[in-house]
């Protein structure tokens, strides 16, 4: 049976770091995809994933088990790329060359699900008015969206209460209705 | 929650499967009655899909092995709290020059006032240290300060006459400086 | 997230410098110290291997000097006394060090140190350093090589 994310982490505040290694299989890809939603850019999200990775292991010894944790991992990760976020400079959603290796190659055949004319039209339109939320408020959506966490679990990682996480989200998919209004 | 704004309001809240029952099935009963507020579930839910698959797009599988390499890493070199200093003050510079003006104007002002204590903090850069008095009971002892590290030394010398000390311990107490 | 999260970091960071300034000890600060802490660190100096300690990284500067080719921290121990109070450390070998600390002037403080050999005095001193500074007290042999002992103060 397969160990727990707890009894990982406890092995991993023994010492072990075989423990922590099975702890980053679990969850790299989850925060890489939230990461790099957040970000835009797969460049600087793989950054920002290793670095809360790393900053994870670095505190283990002080989690104590009170939120559950992918949610305590989500929120490190997701106050990097935040304050990552308000330094970016950079074109969002600017795909540059991928790190050699990191990146497994995607099917070929997968369907591009924005390929016709009038998608491609909605999915330019969505990038720009993603980018037009605050960091806060792109966090709610990609949290919700992505992940499909509870308003509990994203208060728990943005630090905030579930009232404004309903909050956040209203008012961030009434933005994207509004800028989006002639596709959907 | 019967009117159509009201439920305009909340349906994000019912998408997301976090209402109460009771208020999902108002909502539910009101969706299958009003075509206007089922147009507006339709809309939102394409959003939903479209974001979905937006980022699901943009986020190819990450190969495990290079990932964790990455991280081993990072803990390998073990950045030290000077540099979580230098980051969190890197990332504290960061900003429109404008906002440096109440800080700024905040340290002007103490620096001002305290041109005292910035004089007397510029005159303590050394460890020196300065012997006042010595008595080493018949034994020799050096004593001198080191340039580069600003280190007073007193050192002791073992006599061999006279000692009450193991006969383990042998004699080479000289520093060979 | 919590209100300090809200603060920008730049102000933060300019707060906390203000604070660390205007907390700076000043004339008025010396009278109000109360106690010392004191740090001694011992050291045994020899020439047996090549190796330094890494708990003596912060400190190879100092300890070369000596040109002894290998150094390792036996113990470390910090205690705090009242002014004009004694402590008194072990030191390896049948040793004992009592340090007193004298008086505060000037941002340097006086300490008088007794190095002893069961109740024989080795050495009595009295050194003034800078606040939070240290010396280096060397030369009782012990296991083949010498002991050199760091004295730092600190005024609390």
């Amino acid at each position: 049976m397969e160990p727990s994310d707890w009894e990982l982490v406890q092995r991993c505040q023994a010492g072990e770091t075989g423990a922590f290694q099975e702890l980053v299989s679990r969850y790299h890809q989850k925060i890489c995809i939230v990461v790099i939603g957040l970000l835009g850019n797969r460049e600087d999200a793989l950054e920002v994933a290793q670095e809360a990775f790393f900053r994870a292991y670095r505190k283990i010894k002080s989690f104590q088990g009170g939120s559950s944790f992918y949610t305590w991992l989500y929120r490190i990760a997701v106050n990097i790329a935040i304050d990552s976020q308000r330094r970016q400079k950079r074109n969002p959603l600017e795909f540059r060359e991928t790190m050699d290796g990191l990146f497994e190659e995607q099917n070929e055949v997968a369907r591009d699900p924005f390929s016709d004319v009038h998608d491609r039209e909605l999915r330019e339109k969505l990038v720009a008015a993603i980018n037009d939320l605050t960091p806060e408020h792109k966090a709610v959506i990609i949290l919700r969206t992505v992940e499909g966490l509870s308003y509990k679990d994203i208060g728990a990682i943005l630090g905030c209460s579930e009232g404004t996480v309903m909050s956040r989200l209203h008012y961030a998919r009434k933005k994207l209705q509004e800028k989006l209004s002639a596709f959907l | 929650m019967r009117n159509c704004e009201d439920i305009a309001e909340s349906l994000g809240v019912w998408l997301d499967g976090e209402l109460s029952l009771a208020d999902a099935e108002v909502i539910r009963l009101h969706l299958e009655g009003c075509a206007q507020c089922d147009g507006k579930r339709r809309q939102l839910e394409k959003l939903h899909s479209s974001l979905k698959s937006l980022f699901e797009a943009n986020s190819p599988r990450v190969a495990l092995e290079p990932f964790w390499r990455g991280v081993q890493e990072r803990i390998a070199e073990r950045r030290t709290w000077r540099q979580g200093i230098t980051e969190w003050v890197r990332s504290a510079l960061a900003g429109p020059a404008g906002a440096w003006a109440v800080p700024a104007a905040i340290v002007i002002v103490l620096a001002i006032l305290s041109v005292d204590s910035f004089r007397k903090l510029a005159t303590q850069r050394n460890n020196f240290a300065a012997v006042e008095s010595i008595d080493a009971h018949g034994r020799n002892v050096a004593l001198w300060r080191e340039d580069e590290t600003k280190t007073t030394v007193i050192w002791l010398y073992h006599n061999q006459e006279g000692e009450n000390e193991s006969s383990e311990e042998n004699t080479e107490t000289r520093p060979s400086f | 997230m919590s209100r300090l999260r809200r603060i920008p970091k730049r102000v933060l960071l300019f707060s906390y410098l203000t604070i660390l300034l205007a907390a700076y000890p000043t004339g008025a600060a010396e009278n109000q110290s109360q106690t010392v802490r004191l740090k001694i660190g011992t050291i045994l100096a020899s020439n047996q291997n090549d190796e330094i300690d890494p708990k003596l990284n912060a400190m190879k500067n100092q300890l070369k000097v000596m040109k002894y080719r290998s150094y390792r921290l036996l113990k470390e121990e910090t205690q705090n006394v009242p002014w004009q109070g004694n402590a008194a450390f072990d030191i390896p070998g049948g040793r004992s060090l009592v340090v007193t600390p004298q008086e505060f002037r000037n941002k340097q403080l006086a300490l008088k140190v007794r190095l002893q050999q069961g109740d024989k005095p080795v050495v009595d001193t009295t050194v003034r350093l800078n606040n939070g500074g240290n010396f280096l007290l060397g030369g009782p042999p012990h296991e083949g090589g010498a002991l050199v002992l760091s004295i730092s103060a600190t005024a609390q």
